[in-house]
């Protein structure tokens, strides 16, 4: 049967390609969507390496002009005023790399070649009790790290996987511009948020007096809003300024997230309005086609077709059409990881390319059910005296 | 072989009921060679559809062979067609996708044989016809004449018992009409096929074994 019915294509190859070339279309835009969906929601998913629950963010102003004399009493009196708030639970000082923020300061290093790169993230010793690193190996700093004469690192889970994969390196020195130490691992620590990319990172100590952008903080259980109003009182006057912000980081970590999800929705809308279309356009052709071809129909069934040999037959017909379809569709789409044309994991196109051929064939077979079904019950007295 | 008893036809809409066949009893025996005329209208094709089981009749029996047909239902309804019966139509009804052997391969398309000896026995039918040397020939490529020897071919590849043609010879000039009566006439001699016609063609009816008219759905003669 399979021979008989990619005769009657290859016959009808004219008339049928513009069907496949419908189909190979909607698969390749179908393809690109699902890979950027399943490339943002992949990231969107997977742990971003740090708590935001209940934690409180101050982004300070600017304190530059000042003496580092003084830098360092104002500091030391803001960080011992929040401890001794009751609402706060722990404080971490940081510089551009907090929380959701969009900078970033990469940094690397080329040694006969070997070249290594990540982005740099000044840290204290609180920072892991505040923001909560899930530390996979070693430690995180301490105070004893800030004399230690080989400045310590911490460094995320990719940079090992990326240079020292299969190795430990704790307490090993390497050359990252100077030589360093790393003393520990993170899973991870994407601060740039939820659909941010995977990227190597850099720990480095760096004494809280230092770190003079940013404070981050964590709030004991049930702080309300209205301690907004009293924080924003000591900020101020333990830093002589007014223009300190104070933001609430899960509030921040929806709003990045907020554009994200909203281009995946609309994408994910756009995909269900071209499946729609397709289903449709399906729907009509085969409509049609089986109007056309009612004659055939009914002669067929006076030579010994049952009801179920026409339904097979025009479900058959549209699913090698679709196969065919597909076949052009995954030779062009997969070349797309074979040949690294888009530097994205390959996983996720081959994934793309799997889900999209099966929402196609499910399509095409769903859309050509109907059509089969009212072929196998033309009557073929009325039929063949339809010509 | 073929008996008929008391069949009738009525086609009814929400406002009029046409009696397109009443109350026809009609035996052909195996072997026989008959032909059915009468006015445009009378109920011949629906008569030929009804003994083809491609139609009901609205009241009386048929029975073939001894089985009253109505019990042929869904699959054993397409396989009773597929075995016993052969059709031949006055517009040849060939598939224009197809060329001439593939369409003589579709009744055995819904038997289980293997492609090659369904190649084998839809290139016989051809030969039978005269028609060996267009197997590769697509319908729009041949005349009237070869297009009706093409669908005896495909209603006699299957050794059917029965073959119903309904005004085989009523697109053909004379001289085709003769030839495609031939055929017909020594598949009845040879084969003992028994054949029901549909004509308007005196001449063409005056060659079977025997000849009965409707008239406003009724046997006349």
């Amino acid at each position: 049967m399979i021979k008989h019915i990619l005769k009657l294509l290859w016959n009808k190859r004219r008339s049928n390609a513009l069907l496949v070339i419908e189909i190979l279309l909607s698969f390749i835009v179908l393809f690109f969507a699902l890979a950027y969906i399943f490339f943002n929601t992949e990231k969107a998913f997977s742990p971003i390496g740090f708590d935001t629950e209940n934690r409180w963010m101050i982004a300070l102003d600017d304190l530059s002009n000042l003496d580092s004399l003084n830098r360092v009493e104002i500091m030391t009196n803001l960080k011992s005023e929040l401890l001794n708030t009751e609402e706060i639970e722990e404080v971490t000082f940081t510089t551009y790399a907090y929380p959701f923020s969009n900078s970033n300061a990469r940094n690397g290093t080329d040694l006969n070649g070997f070249q290594m790169t990540a982005l740099i993230v000044e840290a204290d010793s609180e920072f892991n009790k505040t923001l909560n690193p899930n530390i996979i190996e070693g430690r995180w700093f301490n105070e004893e790290d800030y004399n230690s004469s080989t400045p310590p690192i911490i460094v995320n889970k990719l940079f090992m996987e990326t240079y020292y994969p299969n190795h430990s390196m704790i307490d090993s020195t390497i050359l990252f511009d100077d030589p360093v130490k790393i003393i520990g691992v993170v899973e991870d620590y994407r601060y740039q948020g939820e659909f941010s990319e995977k990227k190597n990172i850099v720990f480095r100590l760096k004494h809280f007096h230092e770190n003079t952008s940013c404070v981050v903080l964590k709030m004991a259980n049930n702080t309300n809003a209205a301690f907004e109003e009293k924080l924003s009182k000591i900020v101020n006057s333990t830093t002589n300024t007014t223009g300190s912000i104070i933001q609430n980081v899960p509030k921040l970590k929806e709003q990045n997230s907020q554009q994200s999800w909203l281009m995946i929705m609309a994408i994910l809308f756009t995909c269900t309005f071209l499946c729609l279309n397709i289903s449709l356009g399906l729907f009509g052709v085969l409509w049609y086609n089986i109007n056309k071809r009612k004659s055939e129909i009914g002669l067929r069934q006076a030579l010994g077709a049952s009801g179920f040999d026409i339904s097979k037959q025009f479900v058959l017909e549209v699913i090698v059409l679709a196969g065919i379809a597909l076949l052009f569709g995954i030779f062009f789409t997969i070349q797309i990881p074979l040949l690294n044309v888009i530097d994205i994991e390959s996983d996720l196109f081959y994934k793309a390319i799997i889900y999209a051929t099966l929402i196609i064939l499910t399509l095409v077979f769903l859309c050509s059910i109907i059509p089969s079904i009212q072929a196998a019950n033309v009557t073929p007295a009325n039929s063949l005296h339809e010509d | 072989m073929i008996n008929l008893k008391n069949i009738s036809k009525v086609y009814r809409t929400k406002t009029i009921e046409t009696t397109a066949l009443n109350k026809i009893d009609l035996q052909v025996a195996k072997g026989e060679f008959l032909s059915i005329m009468g006015p445009s209208g009378c109920g011949k094709s629906t008569l030929l559809n009804i003994i083809g089981l491609l139609d009901q009749p609205s009241g009386g029996e048929l029975s073939i062979d001894g089985e009253t047909t109505s019990n042929y239902k869904g699959k054993s309804l397409s396989k009773f067609r597929n075995e016993k019966l052969g059709f031949i139509f006055q517009s040849f009804h060939l598939i224009p996708d197809l060329n001439i052997i593939d369409n003589v391969e579709v009744p055995l398309l819904y038997r289980k044989i293997n492609a090659k000896q369904r190649k084998e026995m839809a290139a016989k039918a051809l030969e039978s016809v005269g028609l060996a040397n267009r197997k590769k020939h697509f319908p729009n490529q041949l005349s009237g004449g070869q297009k009706q020897r093409v669908a005896i071919a495909r209603a006699i590849v299957g050794n059917p018992e029965i073959i119903l043609a309904d005004e085989p010879t009523g697109n053909l000039d004379s001289h085709m009409g003769d030839e495609v009566m031939n055929i017909l006439s020594n598949l009845n001699k040879d084969n003992k096929t028994t054949i029901i016609m549909v004509t308007h063609d005196e001449r063409m009816a005056k060659k079977t074994d025997r000849l009965i008219r409707l008239y406003d759905g009724s046997q006349v003669a």
